[in-house]
């Protein structure tokens, strides 16, 4: 165990040196600002066009309402509209504004709008090619003659993927709070949020709503996103030590991953779809309480889930790269 | 060159199959320290995945190999700090520099500090380049940073896959003497080639290998020997220059599996040198058109022939 | 070897930092899911800005600027107008045509389908309601008919021709009127300093022979309508039954319900004109 800081260092160093993090730093310095603009867009449009946002939100509950009172649109979607307008409501009764225009709220729907698919993608960025790039290269039989255990290498990957996914989502955040609170200023910290809403079929059960302040609700927001992040590396990884040519691990995790994301948004009839992983990645959304994807889907549900598919991924990970044979 | 102790290699029935089909197939062998021991075979024969098992790349079905008497596959650890090894191309990470690359290594073993570094740098003489991008090196400098990363380690067995391809001959040169100094340092080196010539100027013993198995093992001048006394005919026409050949009895057709590696106009038989002259008279006596006659030069191709076809005395 | 190292001990202590943090956040949703603390019922009641308190005459040109908010059924909503204006925006239109100052729509919280029974519920319970009904100055609000031509209606669409009878139009009048005048004491209740307009009724029917004489009902209607409205003097109320008469392939939109475009620029150039 001593050697393992050292491997972890050097596998840190590599990805470092490969500049895959200064590209993710890069592409957040190009969209966040993006996202700002258009979502200061929306701010002033609602200034211009509400004098409050109690009317707004009144404005939005009755939109919502007068869609639901059609019949041509579909059930499963008139669920999740039914359960907005009271979620709405509660906000309203509650006299908080759910949607301040502040830095810390900006970082918190970007996180919460880029867990499935976004973070995702940029983890993959990253780690897709930890193992398989190795082989590509043919360095992996350099990094596998050397006097270590062969777990002991896929493990330090798994560390330096864990510290650059902790980075990454470090760095989303700050970049998030800093660039939009330049427009939106840099309060909005102890803002209260609810949180703790419950789905039971289309009706919310608020007998556990309750508020924190946002930089709390911030915070699990991160931890969740971490998480998730975290099983879509290792699987990112178990792909990469199963497919040797990266671009084909890539390909095979992206699309995965967007599967996911087309399985959620059709809120199938295919129930036992809640088994995918992809369908669970959006874990901030329990937190806010958009209703899930698929009906029964709950916080400890997918939580469980994506260990289960985590655990499963670093199984086969593992017992491929310590058993199977280097022949190119 | 034998030393008392044991050796630094030591293989035992080793043997791999891959979907039932025997790639190599039970080798033994030893390397002493300090023998410089060459691995000779055409591309195919199993060389490459031998040396993968050697150095744990690939897990062998069967047999053993240890190294200082650790067992490569139950102990890696403790076998593979005594090997210094480039598989095939020497691969580095092209994103860093040289130096980066042998702290990369140097932070996998234990006790190799900075000095260690640039002492290997030094040997293989990359001093003046080193902190630049591996991916503006020629080949020659990516396989002198290989090796540097192969020695950084003070291993006792140096593998060298190979190493000979795609160096100029100056680089080839440098090659065989900076091997022999480090074989007069005391490490045992096993250099795989399909290229005899090569084999000849840099080993004192060698196996040669033929479809995963080990046809012979000796000293390389033994094994030389057996080639000579090899004649290769060619005749206007083939039949009648065979048939009458064939008459003399001291001189041996061969037929060997090698035989498709001649060119298919060529015969060529085993016949003592003295009767090289007589025979050429009897045949234009009996009016058969000589095209060529050439004594084979001790080849890889020839040792062969007379490896496979004489198999019973190998 | 020196700045690679440094390299590394920054990304560590970061990346280790960042990882502790996240961790903690996790643990948060965990503790969280895990402790359901009671709901935190602090009700602060929206604090809604009344301008003038009780005045015995509103008019529009006292105010300051014109706050609008719409309430109702679908002829508030809008629906059957093809550009979306419905009467409310064209109103509010005219009101910046008409007066200097700055008219704001607040909402228009106008439900298809809407009833007496549920405009009611919402005015009594619903705090957004309360908070919009009380921050406008100018309420415009349509009701009843929902009530009065729903099972009319259903039969219409199946196209059940022969069912439709005056009875059923008759039939909850009465509860109607009880409704409808507990809305408009809750309306002043809330804010008796608004402007407040109510749309009468009109009868989409007057061209089917056996429902013309539902015109009478509607007049019934809107009779008993204006005499509750009546007592308070900063309520009105917009006949527009006139309009609609006669010219029905004109006015109405093709659902034979609701006005189309021109039919609700007629009823807002009514309402404009009744608005000082």
């Amino acid at each position: 165990m001593r050697k393992l800081p050292a491997l972890v260092q050097n596998e840190v160093l590599k990805l470092w040196l490969k500049k895959r993090f200064v590209v993710i730093v890069l592409i957040l310095f190009i969209l966040i600002p993006i996202f700002t603009y258009a979502e200061h867009k929306v701010v002033s449009n609602h200034r211009e066009h509400f004098a409050d946002w109690r009317n707004q939100i009144l404005q939005q509950i009755a939109d919502l309402e007068n869609t639901l009172s059609s019949d041509r649109i579909p059930e499963e979607w008139k669920r999740s509209r039914r359960v907005a307008v009271q979620q709405l409501q509660y906000y309203l009764n509650h006299d908080i504004n759910p949607s301040e225009p502040s830095g810390v709220q900006f970082s918190r729907e970007f996180l919460s709008n880029s867990i499935t698919l976004f973070i995702p993608m940029l983890v993959l960025a990253m780690g897709s090619d930890i193992v398989s790039g190795e082989r590509t290269t043919g360095t992996i039989k350099m990094l596998l003659t050397r006097p270590v255990k062969r777990w002991k290498i896929l493990l330090s990957k798994l560390c330096a993927l864990t510290l650059y996914v902790s980075l990454t989502i470090a760095v989303t955040v700050i970049l998030c709070y800093l660039i939009s609170g330049f427009v939106f200023g840099y309060g909005g910290w102890i803002t209260p949020v609810l949180t703790g809403f419950r789905m039971e079929g289309a009706v919310i059960d608020s007998s556990s709503v309750h508020t924190v302040p946002q930089w709390r609700f911030l915070l699990m927001q991160a931890g969740l996103c971490w998480f998730s992040a975290m099983i879509v590396a290792v699987l990112g990884l178990m792909v990469s030590v199963l497919i040797r040519s990266t671009a084909a691990s890539l390909v095979t995790m992206m699309s995965a991953i967007i599967a996911g994301t087309i399985l959620s948004s059709m809120s199938s009839s295919w129930r036992s779809a809640k088994y995918l992983f992809s369908v669970n990645l959006g874990l901030t959304g329990y937190l806010e309480g958009t209703p899930p994807p698929i009906e029964g889907m709950t916080l400890p549900f997918s939580l469980i889930i994506l260990a289960m598919w985590g655990a499963a991924g670093l199984f086969v990970s593992f017992r491929v790269f310590t058993k199977g044979d280097i022949l190119n | 060159m034998k030393a008392s102790h044991a050796p630094v290699l030591r293989v035992k029935d080793l043997h791999k199959s891959i979907q039932r089909h025997m790639i190599v197939d039970k080798l033994s062998f030893d390397i002493h320290s300090g023998e410089i021991f060459g691995f000779l075979g055409p591309n195919g024969a199993g060389k490459t995945t031998t040396i993968r098992m050697l150095v744990d790349l690939i897990k062998p079905t069967g047999g053993t190999v240890e190294i200082c008497g650790h067992n490569v596959q139950r102990n890696p650890e403790r076998a593979l700090k005594h090997v210094g090894c480039i598989v095939e191309n020497p691969e580095v990470y092209n994103y860093m520099s040289g130096w980066q690359n042998l702290e990369q290594f140097a932070r996998m073993m234990d006790g190799v500090d900075e000095e260690r570094i640039r002492e290997v740098t030094e040997i293989v003489k990359l001093e003046d380049r080193i902190h630049d991008k591996v991916k503006t090196y020629s080949l020659g400098m990516r396989q002198r940073l290989g090796i540097a990363q192969a020695l950084l380690g003070k291993p006792k067995l140096l593998i060298l896959d190979e190493p000979t391809n795609g160096l100029d001959p100056k680089g080839m040169k440098e090659l065989r003497a900076f091997v022999h100094s480090l074989a007069d340092e005391g490490i045992s080196l096993l250099i795989s080639s399909h290229m005899l010539s090569e084999v000849q100027m840099l080993c004192g013993r060698v196996a040669i290998m033929d479809r995963g198995k080990i046809i012979a093992i000796g000293k390389i001048e033994d094994l030389m020997k057996e080639a000579a006394g090899y004649v290769n005919w060619r005749f206007q026409e083939m039949d009648k220059g065979v048939a009458e050949l064939c008459r003399d009895p001291r001189i041996i057709l061969r037929n060997g599996p090698a035989r498709d590696i001649l060119p298919t106009d060529t015969i060529v038989v085993a016949m003592p040198e003295a009767i090289i002259a007589d025979t050429i008279a009897r045949l234009s006596s009996r009016g058969i058109g000589i095209l060529a006659v050439c004594q084979a030069e001790p080849t890889l191709e020839e040792l062969f022939l007379t490896l496979t076809g004489s198999e019973v005395h190998a | 070897m020196k700045t690679t190292r440094w390299l590394w001990y920054w990304l560590a202590a970061c990346s280790l930092l960042s990882t502790v943090v996240l961790l903690t956040g996790l643990g948060m949703v965990l503790n969280d899911l895990k402790a359901v603390p009671a709901v935190s019922e602090t009700k602060p009641s929206p604090s809604a800005p009344s301008e003038t308190t009780s005045e015995e005459r509103v008019s529009l040109g006292n105010f300051k600027e014109i706050r609008i908010v719409a309430l109702g059924d679908s002829l508030t909503k809008g629906t059957g107008d093809a550009t979306g204006k419905g009467y409310v925006r064209q109103v509010v239109d005219g009101l910046k045509k008409e007066f200097d100052k700055p008219v704001q729509l607040l909402n228009n919280l106008a439900l298809n389908g809407m009833q007496t029974s549920q405009l009611g519920e919402r005015l009594s319970n619903d705090s957004g309601y309360q908070y919009a009904v009380k921050s406008a100055n100018l309420i415009l609000f349509s009701i009843g008919g929902n009530d009065l031509f729903l099972s009319a209606r259903a039969r219409m669409e199946k196209k059940e021709w022969a069912m439709l009878g005056m009875d059923e139009l008759e039939q909850d009048m009465e509860e109607t009127l009880g409704r409808f005048r507990s809305i408009i004491d809750q309306l002043y209740e809330l804010n008796p300093s608004a402007k407040i307009v109510y749309m009468g009724l009109y009868n989409p029917f007057y061209d089917l022979d056996n429902l013309r004489i539902a015109s009478l009902n509607m007049q019934q209607w809107n009779k008993e309508a204006y005499a509750v409205i009546h007592p308070y003097p900063n309520m009105m109320m917009v006949p527009t039954f006139d309009l609609f008469e006669g010219r029905i392939g004109e006015y109405l939109s093709s659902d034979h319900f609701h006005p189309n475009h021109e039919g609700y620029k007629r009823i807002a150039g009514r309402m404009l004109e009744a608005l000082d």
